[in-house]
């Protein structure tokens, strides 16, 4: 019987480990970089027609009439589609916490500039788009709410008059005695912060074709989906159609990084199919569309947090207050990203207590939505620069603070006050390789000459958490009642020993499909190019979620060996039958089925297979003859959250440190970067160099963070960014290039001991480039704490020293 | 109602054209309003050029024009008329990616692969007119190509050793899978 999942590599069954733990090529990349992968907008379907949106001009208004006649009459208009229909024949979206939601269309009122309004479906999209000039909506404008402390009062202009408020949640989360904490510290910093919007922004944005079928009352949606089986589930609770007649086809995706969406997009299209008769209707959301009314917003986050300390550096409590403004409606996800700091709420220290007052409200703008890295990275920035107040008012080294601190590496698994448990870690060995690589007393000693030049030179170091394989336990505080996040393979292997393995998501950029094949071929003994990947639709595929929460790479490598072993089982059986041998007897190495010490006594797992397809007559009569075998995955070890949300959550902690160097242009306030350092403990690594590529990109999201990125909005709520001219995207010369090392401690509680790395980076670079721009503003007694910190925001803070420079 | 052009039936203004795609020379009716990467997508079928902002910024829907990268989305197909153009689908062939391919598949320059092709054809440019570029001429060829998964790092690598491989090639003789 099969030992279960190896928790190591060296328990593949192979002599020699070929593939994983190597700088293997992707499997994905010549498709790709020919062109030829089918994203949504290379799809077409006959008879298929186009949808476009019309959105809403105004932050807050009641829509007073739309004629749509007009629009009806445009030759190539099949279908028009407004607020009406939706309330008509669908329920209000999902939201989080739930009961808060609205129509896919808005009815009666509009609640942010962007929200859907009409939408009309027509042979292409030129005439599709002329049709929506022809709609004739009349507005009556409503006091605009874009303050989120405005939005507390009472009295405020409400988004939901029926909820009589705008507060979505308020609630104070206290672990442990921080009173006494704070009562009894020797030193302690307070500090306001402001992070503004910012968001994922994939390459490619958002699309769906949809189709109805009128006759079996099914729907088909193929599309950039991320999680297609979770937006199936969405999409049939707005749509009030049961689940299983809904197919989720995901297509190849540009890019996703939380911030793809989807919901009103889909439901849209399919109203339009369903009023055109059942005829295909794409939609393929414009950048414009995206950057206004997308999934491309999240955490508009309002902090003031405490850090308690001894005057010998031991840091003894965190408060920490945040008001997140979720926008128009809480559909996007955007609570879940409050409450996922629990998950690593005192970062990489040993703080034995905590608090949260934690505040949720509703103003007109676009519903946040998730984003890499899912609400830590705002939060690390908070904490890490009252560790670095704290050492500066204290009179020590930003390492040395943090050394004395760090959970120590013989004390793992710990347990943090908010109740999550950490795997596995060494937090010294990042932070000493990093002050190694980096030549750190140098960095100090060139920074005290520049200081002594006037120049604005500063050095950030942080050490941080990345929580990695999601559960949703961790958002209980929000309302969310799930623990476990199932993720399932099938594998099959046909007569000439070429193995499929069957998944529930599509490409997106990570290079699963690469750690798939890397995985078979080593277990089976065969090569890469042996293995295909093949995505299942919602109803095909065995349960799965897909990428999300740096989960995928372990959850799926727990359901290929879940598999691997369980059709091992049969492979064996079939064997020893054939063999004349006790199961027992045989185990595989290198793709044979063998009795150890015994030479010539083996059959290769081909051959098995080849057998069970072709000759039953030879097989054990109770033996089906199914080369093949399906594993499901889910965390082990998940606990249900008490009421101040503690469990037992993200199974994995990562740990990264950066160090970054800036200087400040005194005259401009230009940041420029000009050393990086990293050190990254993600446990074992699968792919380095798919590693490599998640830390690099996550560095230029950082860097885009800190610097460039926000979503403005005026004093009447409308958006101010709704190209790539205003809002930035990091350019090749914005990345620096950082120089990495890797620490590895594997994580006891995973398949091969790997730990979850997609969002590492985001958690870290942030932190580390405003700890930096801390650093090189402090003699200067100046501090920036609101994000990004743009050359606009740091000249101003600098002329409040200097105003005549 | 016709769907021979990508903005729906032809209208009274539409206008024939003749262009040569990838060797490939067509003729074809356009609406003037009709982008070219709305046509090269639209009624060529040729999809790789992608579409990531559709005002000029990010580059996904670089085409060459007579050897020379333009925008698909702020060039319309009737300013094509009359010329040569080569898109992802015009390099390498099957079995073999071309040099610049195949190196960004080499140094994993690429994640979701959205916005490759058209960094494949601003590499495309940047390479004719520089064939041993400085990191710094590469990054200012790419200024105008976003990529949001890879940071850059890689696309550096997978350039410079693009750069070697077709600076090889052009000493031994061989020329690259491409049709122009």
């Amino acid at each position: 019987m099969s030992k279960g999942i190896p928790r190591s590599i060296a328990e593949l069954p192979t002599s020699k480990v070929r593939y994983v733990g190597e700088r293997v090529p992707r499997i994905e990349d010549p498709m790709l970089v020919s062109g030829r992968a089918e994203f949504i907008d290379n799809a077409a379907l006959p008879g298929m027609l186009h949808c476009a949106i019309l959105r809403s001009p105004l932050a807050h208004a009641r829509i007073l009439r739309i004629d749509t006649r007009r629009t009806e009459a445009h030759p190539g208009v099949f279908a028009v589609v407004t607020g009406e229909d939706a309330r008509a024949t669908t329920a209000p979206l999902a939201t989080i916490p739930d009961g808060w939601g609205v129509h896919c269309l808005a009815v009666g009122k509009v609640r942010f500039v962007g929200e859907p309004v009409a939408a009309v479906a027509a042979t292409s999209r030129y005439v599709a788009e002329d049709a929506l000039e022809l709609l004739d909506v009349e507005y009556e404008p409503l006091p605009p709410l874009v303050d989120a402390f405005e939005a507390c009062q009472p009295g405020a202009p409400l988004l939901l008059e029926d909820k009589g408020t705008n507060v979505v949640l308020h609630r104070k989360f206290t672990w442990g005695d921080v009173e006494r904490a704070f009562r009894e510290a020797e030193h302690s910093v307070t500090e306001k912060f402001r992070w503004n919007r910012l968001g994922a922004n994939p390459m490619e944005t958002f699309g769906v074709i949809a189709q109805w079928d009128p006759v079996e009352g099914t729907l088909t949606c193929r599309g950039s989906y991320q999680t297609q089986g979770y937006m199936a589930l969405g999409v049939s609770a707005v749509l009030q159609i049961p689940a299983h007649k809904i197919r989720m086809i995901s297509h190849p995706h540009g890019g996703s990084f939380g911030g793809k969406g989807g919901t009103r997009g889909t439901c849209i299209a399919a109203m339009l199919s369903r009023k055109a008769g059942g005829r295909p209707v794409k939609w393929i959301e414009d950048r414009m569309e995206y950057l206004i009314g997308g999934a491309g917003q999240a955490w508009d986050r309002h902090y003031e947090a405490s850090l308690a300390c001894k005057r010998d550096g031991t840091l003894t409590g965190l408060r920490v207050t945040l008001l997140d403004d979720l926008g128009g409606t809480p559909e996007g996800a955007g609570a879940i990203s409050a409450a996922k700091p629990l998950t690593s709420f005192t970062g990489c220290y040993t703080i034995p207590v905590a608090e949260y007052d934690l505040t949720l409200v509703l103003t007109n703008k676009l519903p946040t939505g998730p984003y890499r890295g899912m609400g830590p990275p705002p939060h690390n920035w908070v904490l890490e620069h009252l560790v670095d107040r704290a050492a500066r008012e204290l009179g020590l080294d930003p390492a040395e603070i943090r050394r004395r601190n760090f959970i120590p590496k013989d004390r793992f698994p710990y347990e943090i006050p908010t109740g999550n448990e950490y795997d596995s870690g060494d937090y010294a060995a990042a932070l000493d390789r990093v002050l190694e690589m980096s030549h750190y007393r140098r960095l100090r000693e060139e920074q005290a000459k520049a200081r002594a030049e006037g120049r604005l030179v500063g050095l950030g170091l942080v050490s941080t958490i990345e929580p990695g394989v999601f559960d949703w336990n961790a958002y209980a505080i929000v309302g969310v009642p799930m623990i476990g996040v199932p993720e399932g393979v099938s594998i099959s292997i046909d007569l000439f020993g070429k193995i499929v393995a069957k998944v529930g998501f599509s490409l997106e950029g990570q290079g699963q499909y690469t750690v798939a094949a890397q995985v078979l071929a080593d277990y089976f003994g065969v090569e890469m190019g042996d293995v295909r990947v093949v995505p299942q639709d919602s109803l095909a595929a065995p349960p799965h979620f897909g990428p999300g929460g740096s989960r995928l790479g372990v959850a799926l490598t727990g359901a290929l060996l879940g598999a691997a072993e369980r059709l091992k089982v049969k492979l064996v059986r079939a064997a020893a039958h054939l063999m004349r041998c006790e199961p027992a007897a045989l185990e595989l190495k290198d793709g044979k089925l063998q009795i150890p010490g015994v030479p010539g006594a083996e059959m290769p797992v081909a051959q098995v297979a080849a057998v069970m397809l072709t000759r039953s007559d030879l097989l054990p009569p109770d033996l089906e003859p199914s080369p093949e075998a399906t594993y499901v995955w889910t965390a082990p070890g998940r606990t249900p959250a008490d009421e101040n949300g503690r469990a037992k959550s993200y199974l994995t902690a990562a740990n990264a440190c950066h160090l970054v160097r800036v200087e400040i242009d005194r005259e401009t306030g230009e940041v420029k970067i000009d050393g990086y350092w990293i050190a990254d403990d993600c446990g074992v690594r699968l792919n380095p160099a798919n590693v490599e590529g998640m830390i690099q990109g996550g560095v230029a999201q950082g860097v885009g963070a800190a610097l460039l990125e926000e979503y403005a909005y005026d004093e009447q709520g409308q958006a101010l960014t709704s190209t790539f001219m205003d809002y930035l995207i990091p350019t090749i010369s914005d990345v620096p290039q950082p120089e990495t090392a890797a620490i590895v401690t594997p994580s006891p509680f995973t398949p091969l001991g790997a730990k979850g790395v997609g969002e590492g980076a985001m958690h870290t670079t942030p932190a580390a480039v405003m700890c930096a721009i801390n650093d090189a503003l402090a003699p200067l007694g100046l501090r920036a704490t609101e994000t990004p910190a743009s050359p606009q925001r740091l000249w101003k803070l600098l002329r409040t020293v200097s105003p005549n420079r | 109602m016709s769907q021979t052009t990508a903005a729906g039936g032809p209208s009274a203004a539409a206008r024939h054209i003749r262009v040569t795609v990838n060797g490939v020379a067509h003729e074809a009716l356009v609406e003037p309003r009709t982008t070219l990467a709305d046509f090269l997508r639209g009624d060529l079928g040729l999809g790789g050029t992608h579409l990531g902002c559709e005002h000029g910024v990010c580059g996904a829907c670089t085409v060459l024009l007579e050897g020379r990268t333009v925008r698909g989305c702020l060039m319309l197909a009737v300013q094509a008329d009359g010329r040569s153009l080569t898109t992802i689908e015009g390099l390498g062939r099957e079995g073999a990616l071309h040099p610049i391919q195949q190196a960004f598949v080499e140094e994993h320059g690429l994640q979701c692969g959205f916005c490759t092709p058209g960094f494949v054809m601003s590499v495309h440019e940047l390479l004719e007119l520089h064939p041993d570029p400085s990191d710094e001429e590469i990054r200012e060829h790419l200024g105008g190509n976003l990529c949001r998964c890879t940071g850059y790092k890689a696309i550096l690598r997978s350039v410079r050793l693009a750069a070697r491989r077709l600076r090889e090639a052009r000493t031994s003789g061989t020329m690259p899978p491409e049709r122009a």
